[in-house]
């Protein structure tokens, strides 16, 4: 600890002064007020004695006071020495991306070095060695307080691009030379460096040394490792390989962490990243669904802030199209029995589909194409092709009679002529099955269908290496599907038909899932490549975030994109028109990263290791103060001022209390009050949620549409809460609930013998297009069917009360629609006919559910704004027989009545 | 009797009072031979005139006012009789309460200012002899004696609109001979003015009753230390370095203030009692009724 103002100190010899002045001046008396002071009057005191302080207040007060004499001596606890040199210090820091990781701890380590400065008295100045945000080449800023350099060092902010040595450089030169620092002789700087090598270091680190005393404050260990960089992904068998740089450091550092983000920021795969030690970069493969792969934005470094940790992609990691092409071109599209019937429909939802001649198809770039039994003669046609798959494409065949009679050579494997019968009326074998698919298939892992089986085929020449082609084979070890890599391409045959002729396997949803496996495999192409000057649309900030472009970006050629290094002018970020965005990314341009030289002669710190300095002063003078407050305090008490019971409830102000825990719900305390819809909890959150959104939204549209006025819905749990209070509860049953404890079932008997209505709901049971939603309910249904005393049941009908009691309603839909709604029986006429227990499979809650936004949140299946509307119509329907019982039952006799009176 | 809540400051002060007065039977003030300019009350006078309790039938007479014809009486005869009442007198009292400043003060021991308190006796004895057929009036007051139920409340008001002040001995007010003064007060001032002032009433002649109403600090002292005590009658500030050494001395004077007020009282042939705002104003009502009926 240190003083920065030791002479302040002094003052405290001047204490034992204060002392005795305080010693010798009586307490002042306590005032009181009394009508019989005349008798008072004149009085002589039988001795003078001289009233005392306390001794006690009086070392309160002498604390007190020393304690602002060292509070303005300015104390500073973990004090660094001060600064070498004299005259104005530079302070240097290093803005560009590398330093946005570690950006609050370089502000920090500026902010420490403007402390320690301030001490000295010297002003300083403030250099970014990146370009500015206009691309103007780094300047000094003027020379000025430390006081006031500090908010401009405030606002600095890391730019997205690297940093200029050479122009900084060149301004460190500048500043040497400048007016006034030649005659101070020895400057000072202060170097907060990002630690990586760039061109231009040496000339950098000669111009700064040249200033004078040089301190560098360095990124150590971990700060260095986290300057992360992404670089280019690589495809790699159909996965996208994430690259990851950074400055190779000795020992640990924690895995990078590289989510793969949609253009909206949702993360769609994550891969980790383990650094050996020493290593300059690394990878990691994107596990990612193919038909994901098409909405992937951009790959983003976890926990890492910086214009590096974002690698923006464009179009071209996209499109994957895929073109299709029969041998017979007229009866291709025909439905069932056509070549490209199933491939359409299989390929159609994932990818780009397109149909034409083989060289209007070639013609555009394609990722896959499929030939359905079309024969290649060889000639032009066929060495197209060929270059084609050379060069990346993937050729997806199927064999047919065409095929079969006449293969060619863009074949993986040779082909016996003609083809095989399994089954049928002149042979003796059966259709063969699927056998499992082999490890190393990119179909590896897909569940075999029993019911796939194969009736013709062709045969691959038996060949030693034929089992390493085939990536499906049939039980009885013939090949069903074989590939080979032609190039940086591939040649993939299936030995069955495209439709249904030969095999059922096009009928089967392993179809889709193998096409889908195959596309994605494919290697994405490059979108067609405007070669005019594309505007930024969207820019990467030094933070790594997606903004407006600054105004010195400038439009980039379409062909320069592969070799343009991120620049002011050229920021990091998306290119281009919304249909065909380019990325300009920094890692693009950016090679492997290194550790920059130390600065000869400069005093070397790590950054952000040590403890900031603290400094104590204004703690001691509050300290003091709040001394002199207590002091205040006790000699008003000693003057008899201020009550004891005063005192205590002033200080109990101060204290701050925390606040009261939210009692329970005003509704669920007094549920009395007014009218609530209840449901029974379940014990499943979202089953739950859904229940009190749903009575929300029934409550809210019962209120706007009727006279009943309810209040919010409340969650009750039969057995501990009073059922008598709510007129409908609302049971959503779990298809694996328990059945209720007893005294759950006994309490909710109770209340439907004693008027309560329940509504249970199996949310998708047998009978509507709910079916299957929620498998096992009914069995649970039934179970609780024997524990509830239920009385007999009958089908809702329209002439039901319930279907009339407010609106005029012939079905019952609620989230599905169709299944049965089961009420008491009519002829029973206990309880004034009115259903104690109503059970439907409609998942009404999810159908009358609201957000918070006031938007249904559950689509209603099969769909349409009328089936919401009548589930919500159903749900006043319910609301209304729960309060009203049968009193809208009339209505049901109402022909009968306007017969009777003769009309 | 309970305040209804409409009540302003008068009728509860005045409900107050006869909630303390309702213990104690009506308070006729023990009669002298006074003169016929006594004005009438409950005191017999054994000859007819303005009374409520019956005396004698006589003759109608010329003269007479034929609404005094007591027709029932007539009927029995041939001549018309006029019914005449027992000429009954009142006794006047006159109360003062000292309104002075020191009055109004409490100290930390008791809740209740002497004034408060003296006014509350004052009421109260008021209603004692109002229920009495007795006319009470407050001495110095411009207002006519007051009678019957409602003079109460009149008193009552034209005691809380009476402003703070006055010297803290009772006024040189004009008051009827042989009538009956009640003076409270704390009568701390010297004793020579409070001989002079009780010897005027004397001189009229008028006799009564003094009530020293006091605080118990007033009479214990009960503080220590250094104390700064302040007047409230403007008098000099007096620095006390040590309490506890002047109280016995304080404890003196006091006592001789006392005993002094008690032997002018007995020289100008009022009776005297002390009472301190700690005990309950029933022994304090009680004193002034044994003072007044004697």
């Amino acid at each position: 600890m240190i003083f920065a103002a030791p002479a302040v100190l002094l003052a405290l010899a001047a204490l034992p002064l204060l002392w005795w002045l305080l010693r010798v001046t009586p307490p002042a008396p306590r005032r009181q007020i009394f009508p019989a002071i005349r008798l008072l009057a004149g009085l002589d005191p039988v001795e003078q004695e001289a009233a005392r302080t306390p001794w006690w207040l009086l070392a309160l007060r002498m604390l007190a006071a020393a304690l602002v004499i060292i509070g303005l001596a300015r104390p500073v606890f973990d004090a660094r020495p001060a600064l070498p040199g004299s005259g104005p210090m530079l302070l240097v820091i290093d803005d560009g991306w590398a330093s946005a990781a570690s950006w609050p701890r370089v502000l920090a380590a500026g902010d420490a070095a403007l402390d320690r400065l301030a001490r000295t008295g010297r002003p300083a100045a403030l250099l970014g060695t990146a370009r500015t945000d206009d691309g103007m080449a780094p300047s000094p800023s003027a020379v000025m307080p430390p006081a006031e350099l500090r908010a401009r060092l405030a606002v600095l902010r890391p730019k997205p691009w690297p940093v200029d040595r050479a122009a900084a450089a060149a301004a460190l030169r500048a500043w040497k030379a400048g007016p006034g620092r030649v005659a101070t002789g020895t400057g000072a700087a202060v170097y907060l460096g990002d630690g990586i090598d760039a061109p231009g270091a040496a000339e950098f680190a000669a111009a700064l040394g040249a200033i004078g005393a040089v301190t560098e404050v360095r990124p150590d260990g971990a700060d260095l490792g986290a300057e992360r960089l992404l670089l280019a992904p690589r495809e790699a068998g159909g996965a996208l390989v994430a690259v990851v740089a950074r400055v190779p450091v000795a020992g640990f550092s924690p895995p990078a962490r590289v989510l793969a983000q949609s253009s909206d920021g949702r993360s769609l795969a994550e891969a980790v990243i383990e650094f050996p030690p020493g290593a300059a970069s690394a990878a990691a493969p994107l596990a990612l669904p193919p038909e994901l792969r098409n909405e992937l934005g951009q790959l983003v470094l976890a926990g890492t802030a910086s214009a590096g940790a974002h690698w923006l992609l464009d179009e071209r990691w996209r499109r994957r199209p895929v073109g299709l092409l029969a041998g017979d071109a007229i009866g291709a599209g025909t439905p069932l029995l056509g070549e490209l019937y199933y491939l359409r429909r299989a390929l159609n939802p994932y990818a780009e589909l397109r149909e034409g001649s083989l060289e209007t198809l070639l013609a555009r770039p394609l990722a896959v194409l499929v030939l359905a039994d079309r024969v290649i003669p060889d000639g032009g046609e066929a060495e197209r092709l060929e270059r084609w798959v050379e060069q990346g494409g993937t050729l997806i065949r199927f064999a047919g009679p065409r095929l079969a009679e006449h293969p060619d050579g863009l074949l993986p494997v040779g082909l016996l002529a003609g083809d095989r019968a399994l089954g049928g009326a002149l042979s003796w074998s059966k259709p063969a099955h699927l056998a499992p698919f082999p490890a190393g298939s990119p179909f590896a892992g897909l569940a075999v269908p029993e019911e796939v089986s194969v009736t013709r085929q062709v045969l691959a020449e038996p060949r030693p290496d034929l089992a390493r082609h085939a990536w499906a084979g049939l039980t009885d070890g013939t090949p069903l599907v074989t590939a080979a890599t032609r190039g940086a391409g591939r040649i993939v045959l299936f030995h069955v038909s495209a439709n249904a002729d030969w095999s059922n396997l096009a009928l089967s949803g392993l179809f889709v899932d193998m096409l889908r496996r195959l596309v994605a495999l494919s290697a994405g192409i490059a979108a067609e490549s405007e070669s005019g000057p594309q505007p930024p649309a969207l820019t990467l900030d030094g933070f790594g975030a997606l903004g407006p472009p600054p105004v010195a970006a400038l439009p980039l050629a379409g062909e320069a994109f592969a070799h343009t290094e991120v620049s002011p002018r050229h920021p990091p970020g998306l290119y281009g028109p919304e249909a065909s965005r380019r990325a300009l990314n920094l890692g693009a341009a950016l090679g492997p990263l290194a550790a920059s030289a130390p600065i000869a002669g400069a005093a070397e710190e790590p950054l952000g290791a040590a403890a900031p300095e603290r400094a104590l002063g204004p703690w001691l003078i509050a300290a003091a103060l709040a001394l002199f407050i207590l002091d205040l305090l006790v000699s008003l008490g000693l003057r008899g001022v201020l009550r004891r019971g005063a005192v205590a409830a002033a200080l109990a102000l101060l204290l701050v209390l925390p606040p009261a825990p939210p009692g329970p719900h005003a509704a669920e305390r007094y549920p009395s009050l007014a009218i609530h819809l209840a449901y029974v909890v379940t014990g499943d959150d979202g089953v739950d949620q859904i229940s009190r959104a749903g009575l929300l939204g029934l409550s809210d549209y019962v209120n706007q549409r009727t006279a009943a006025v309810l209040a919010e819905p409340v969650a009750v749990a039969p057995g501990r809460d009073d059922l008598s209070l709510y007129p409908l509860l609302y049971w959503p049953i779990l298809a694996d609930a328990p059945l209720p404890p007893a005294d759950a079932l006994a309490a909710l008997n109770d209340y439907m013998a004693h008027g309560g209505i329940i509504l249970i709901d199996t949310r998708g049971g047998a009978g509507g297009s709910g079916e299957d939603f929620n498998p096992g309910v009914d069995a649970v249904l039934a179970g609780l069917g024997k524990a509830l005393s239920v009385p007999p049941l009958a089908p809702l009908t329209t002439e039901h009360v319930l279907a009339r009691a407010f609106y005029l309603l012939r079905d019952f839909p609620g989230r599905y629609v169709g299944a049965p709604v089961w009420v008491q029986r009519q002829q029973d006429r206990a309880n004034d006919s009115v259903s104690p227990v109503i059970i439907g499979a409609n998942d009404w809650a999810s159908a009358w559910a609201v957000d918070a936004e006031g938007h249904n949140p559950y689509a209603v299946i099969p769909g349409g704004a009328h089936q919401r509307l009548l589930a919500y119509r159903f749900g006043v329907n319910l609301v209304m027989y729960a309060l009203t019982g049968n009193y809208k039952g009339d209505q049901v006799h109402v022909p009968a009545i306007l017969e009777r009176l003769g009309q | 009797m309970t305040p209804t809540p409409a009540a302003g400051p008068v009728q509860r002060s005045a409900h107050r009072a006869e909630a303390l007065a309702a213990r104690l039977p009506a308070l006729l003030v023990a009669a002298q031979r006074v003169a016929a300019t006594v004005a009438q009350g409950v005191h017999g006078r054994r000859r007819p005139g303005a009374g409520d309790a019956f005396w004698q039938f006589r003759p109608f007479l010329q003269g007479d006012p034929t609404t005094r014809i007591d027709w029932r009486q007539s009927a029995k005869a041939d001549r018309a009789f006029v019914r005449e009442r027992e000429w009954a007198t009142a006794q006047s009292v006159y109360l003062w309460r000292d309104a002075s400043a020191s009055m109004r003060w409490s100290s930390a021991l008791v809740a209740e200012e002497k004034r408060a308190r003296a006014e509350l006796l004052l009421l109260a004895l008021a209603a004692l002899l109002l229920r009495g057929g007795e006319r009470v009036r407050l001495l110095g007051a411009e207002m006519p004696a007051l009678s019957g139920q409602a003079g109460l409340e009149h008193l009552a008001e034209a005691l809380l609109a009476e402003p703070d002040g006055g010297s803290g001995l009772p006024p040189d007010a004009v008051v009827i001979r042989h009538s009956r003064v009640v003076l409270i007060g704390d009568f701390l001032a010297p004793l020579e003015e409070i001989a002079a002032s009780i010897g005027r009433l004397a001189a009229v002649p008028a006799s009564g009753h003094v009530l020293q109403v006091l605080d118990p600090a007033e009479i214990d002292l009960p503080y220590h230390g250094r104390v700064r005590f302040l007047g409230l009658e403007a008098e000099a500030e007096t620095l006390v370095p040590r309490v506890e050494h002047v109280r016995a001395e304080y404890d003196r004077r006091l006592a001789a203030q006392i005993r002094g007020l008690g032997e002018v009282c007995t020289g100008a042939g009022f009776s005297a009692s002390l009472h301190r705002t700690a005990d309950s104003p029933e022994t304090a009502l009680l004193s002034l009724y044994m003072a007044l009926a004697a």
